[in-house]
């Protein structure tokens, strides 16, 4: 199960992910994105704390999108993921290039003073 | 026993009957001639009759025969053949009396020799004509036969050949004796003749062409036997082939069936229609039911119903409408529509969606259990509608509109019919529509199945390894077919390389993706090249033909056994587990990786590391899948790093194999029996021995 909130902060957005996903949800990951993206936001928040589990699947549409990410210059970062999910982003080696936060304040903070 | 081929008893009879019947004439013109000389008779009329008998016997043989030759000749032709036969013999008979009529006052014409070859000849094809119509007779009487008709039918036989003796008896008189056996043979006559079921059966045209064919039979037969009467009494001292009770007892029969026959058909005539419909009606239903034969589509189907409920109901026009199908994208169409234009209909369809009660069903497509509409409409050409729903699968296909142009066109017996016919179309589509999904399931599963044969070929049946180390694998895909990989390779004696790798998603592109990763490993690891130059060439390699967002995971090893080293690089899978002898415990050794496909350039490189080891006997490597620690439970658990671990801790001195095995169990057990797998797995396990 998968449900998705996004809400609109000064110039950012916070896409918050709650529960788990895998290959059956993860269309839904990528066209939230995808909507993100085609707006004129720069920055995006990806608020991981109640995410419980990500699959290959999921991984596969963070991955998709760095390329775009970098070309349009958008500051794209995840904070509060569990000790569970960090470990997934960290084994694929994800970690080395998305930027990773542990708190929502870390994670604005990183993306107003770059 | 010899056996004469069928062939040649046809000819056999008809050679039998000519020479009994010449021998017959010259029996008879003998006796003729010594009676008219006033010669002492030496030969008794008995001789006479038995020849006339064993004329009858084959004759009767002979045409038995060859009805039961031409089984299935239909009943037109039967009541024909006797028809022609008997006008041959009218015919002849004209023939010879126009002959007499040219030679009238000659002194031929009173020769009674001449007189009587004649009489032979009418004899002759007298017999033939009621015999043969006798056969035919019999062969309508015995359709669709029960046993008590066949019984009666070879008791008649019976006493139609006591009767041919008849005559050895009575000696040629009309005592009472004759006159009893006579009615006897008419009553058995108009018992058998009311065996008439084939009648029914004809259509209106072949009633009509029967019932003059009968006329045609009724008048030969009437005219023969005044005429072979006649003849009796006119010429007293002629010799008398006719007073036999057989001939008389044959006319009688052939008489009545033909008379019987004419007046059923002929009351038959008016009703004939209805029947007709009920035996259509039972085709068509028959037709409905077979299932759509291969080639034939629903369509066909449908045609078949509008042609069965328009002639099941007399309908004047009717159309058929197919409702868009949403689920199947399939736009609402107007099918075979039959003796009514476009204009017209659209121009009803705007008086029915105002008309009660089909208005209610029109404007809201809502059927319900509505089996069928049915009323009136106010319209210059139709006068009575009904619309049926056809339904397949629960849902509502179609609307049958019929029209007709009298009002209360649609008794009941009519909607009846037609419901059943709908009713038959609705259960042939269905059955038609399961049975394409089941073939159609068929076909995936078969090639679900090649797809998974294919795959376990890609995995290796035996792994390379020599006495310094033993090695045992295991994978299970929670598909058909799945995305994990492993394999060896063995460069020299000391030297090995291992991969082992786990494709994003699962199913069959995974699959499709693990086959390409088999070969960049079999192109690669020719090269001889270190983990990490493998791996950077196997990013470049895959990035180029994986789809977007598909990434790899995986870990390529090399060993060599002679230095006791090992050299590995992680792409992004999960760490191997290392058991050390020297520390008496198990790690995970994490170096820094990448999946490969995630970064899709030259900085790949970059996020890559090598890491070097060296290796002890007793060392086990266990290098596994995220199917396996990410296994979950019923409460959604998951098997995790730990328990790994700790399965290796205690079971280190085990042997590959039984390392292998006890991981695979636990996880089995961690899971339950219950859950399916919901990714794929693979393990390996290694024990270094020297």
């Amino acid at each position: 199960m998968l449900s998705i909130n996004m809400t609109a902060a000064r110039e950012h957005l916070v896409i918050a992910l709650n529960g788990e996903v895998d290959a059956s949800n993860s269309v839904e990951l990528d066209e939230v994105i995808q909507e993100a993206l085609s707006g004129s936001v720069q920055k995006i928040l990806v608020d991981g704390r109640n995410l419980e589990y990500i699959s290959s699947a999921g991984l596969g549409v963070f991955m998709s999108y760095l390329e775009d990410f970098r070309e349009n210059n958008v500051a794209f970062v995840i904070f509060g993921l569990n000790e569970k999910v960090m470990n997934v982003f960290h084994i694929l080696g994800l970690d080395q290039l998305i930027s990773i936060k542990n708190t929502q304040e870390e994670a604005e903070e990183s993306l107003y003073d770059a | 026993m010899v056996k004469l081929p069928n062939i040649q008893r046809g000819k056999i009879y008809i050679m039998l009957a000519i020479l009994t019947w010449f021998a017959l004439l010259f029996v008879d013109l003998v006796r003729l001639f010594g009676e008219i000389n006033q010669m002492e008779g030496d030969i008794s009329r008995e001789i006479t009759w038995i020849l006339e008998i064993i004329f009858f016997i084959v004759l009767y043989l002979y045409f038995s025969y060859s009805i039961n030759k031409n089984e299935n000749s239909n009943f037109l032709n039967l009541i024909w053949r006797a028809a022609s036969t008997g006008l041959i013999a009218t015919l002849t008979s004209f023939l010879i009396i126009y002959f007499y009529y040219l030679l009238d006052g000659s002194r031929l014409s009173e020769d009674p020799l001449l007189r009587n070859f004649f009489y032979h000849v009418n004899f002759a094809l007298t017999s033939l004509f009621l015999i043969s119509s006798a056969l035919l007779w019999k062969h309508l009487i015995l359709y669709q036969k029960s046993k008590a008709v066949v019984q009666q039918w070879q008791a008649y036989e019976v006493i139609l050949l006591i009767s041919m003796f008849f005559v050895l008896i009575n000696q040629e008189s009309y005592d009472y004796g004759f006159m009893f056996g006579l009615i006897f043979l008419i009553i058995y006559g108009i018992i058998l003749s009311v065996n008439l079921k084939w009648i029914p059966y004809l259509t209106f045209r072949e009633k009509w062409k029967s019932i003059l064919f009968l006329a045609i039979i009724i008048a030969c037969t009437a005219y023969l036997l005044v005429q072979l009467v006649s003849y009796n009494q006119k010429n007293i001292d002629f010799v008398n082939l006719s007073e036999n009770l057989f001939l008389l007892g044959l006319f009688a029969f052939v008489l009545i069936y033909a008379v019987f026959s004419f007046l059923v058909t002929l009351f038959n005539l008016p009703t004939s229609s209805v029947f007709e419909q009920k035996l259509t009606e039972a085709i068509s239903f028959q037709k409905l039911s077979q299932s759509i034969q291969p080639g034939e589509n629903e369509e066909q189907v449908l045609d078949i119903l509008m042609d069965s409920s328009m002639s099941a109901a007399y309908v004047d026009a009717a159309w058929l409408e197919l409702h868009a199908q949403v689920e199947e994208d399939q736009p609402g169409k107007i099918l075979h529509q039959k003796f009514i234009s476009n204009g017209e209909r659209q121009d009803l369809m705007a008086i029915l969606k105002k008309t009660e009660p089909f208005a209610g069903y029109l404007n809201e497509l809502k059927g319900g259990k509505l089996e069928y509409i049915y009323g009136k409409i106010r319209h210059e050409t139709f006068q009575s509608v009904l619309i049926i729903p056809i339904r397949a699968n629960k849902k509502i296909l179609g609307d049958l509109f019929l029209l007709k142009e009298v009002k209360d066109g649609f008794n009941k017996e009519m909607i009846n019919i037609i419901s059943t016919f709908v009713g038959q179309t609705s259960i042939s589509i269905e059955n038609y529509r399961l049975l394409k999904e089941a073939i159609k399931n068929e076909r995936y599963r078969e090639e679900l199945e090649i797809a998974q044969r294919v795959q376990r070929s890609l995995l290796p049946s035996e792994l390379h390894h020599n006495e310094c180390f033993e090695i045992d694998g295991f994978s299970a895909a929670a598909d058909e077919v799945g995305g994990d990989y492993y394999e060896t390779y063995r460069f020299d004696r000391d030297h090995f390389a291992l991969i082992i790798g786990d494709v994003s998603g699962k199913g069959t592109s995974a699959a499709f993706n693990m086959s390409q990763m088999k070969g960049v490993f079999h192109s690669l690891v020719q090269l001889n090249l270190g983990p990490k130059d493998f791996l950077t060439k196997a990013n470049s390699a895959l990035s180029r033909c994986l789809e977007k967002n598909n990434f790899i995971t995986t870990t390529y090893y090399t060993v060599n056994t002679r230095e006791k080293e090992i050299h590995f690089a992680r792409a992004g899978h999960c760490p191997t587990l290392y058991y050390s002898e020297e520390r008496g415990a198990s790690r995970f050794l994490d170096i820094k990786g990448m999946g490969l496909g995630i970064v899709r350039n030259l900085s790949f490189e970059q996020y890559i590391e090598e890491g070097k080891m060296n290796y002890l006997p007793g060392d086990v490597m266990v290098m596994y899948t995220d199917g396996i620690v990410e296994a979950k439970n019923e409460n959604g658990q998951e098997f995790g790093y730990d328990n790994l671990r700790n399965i290796l801790d205690e079971n280190y001195h085990l042997s590959a194999r039984e390392i292998r095995t006890k991981i695979i169990e636990s996880v089995f057990a961690f899971v339950g029996k219950e859950i399916l797998p919901d990714d794929d797995y693979s393990l390996l396990a290694i024990k270094f021995k020297a």
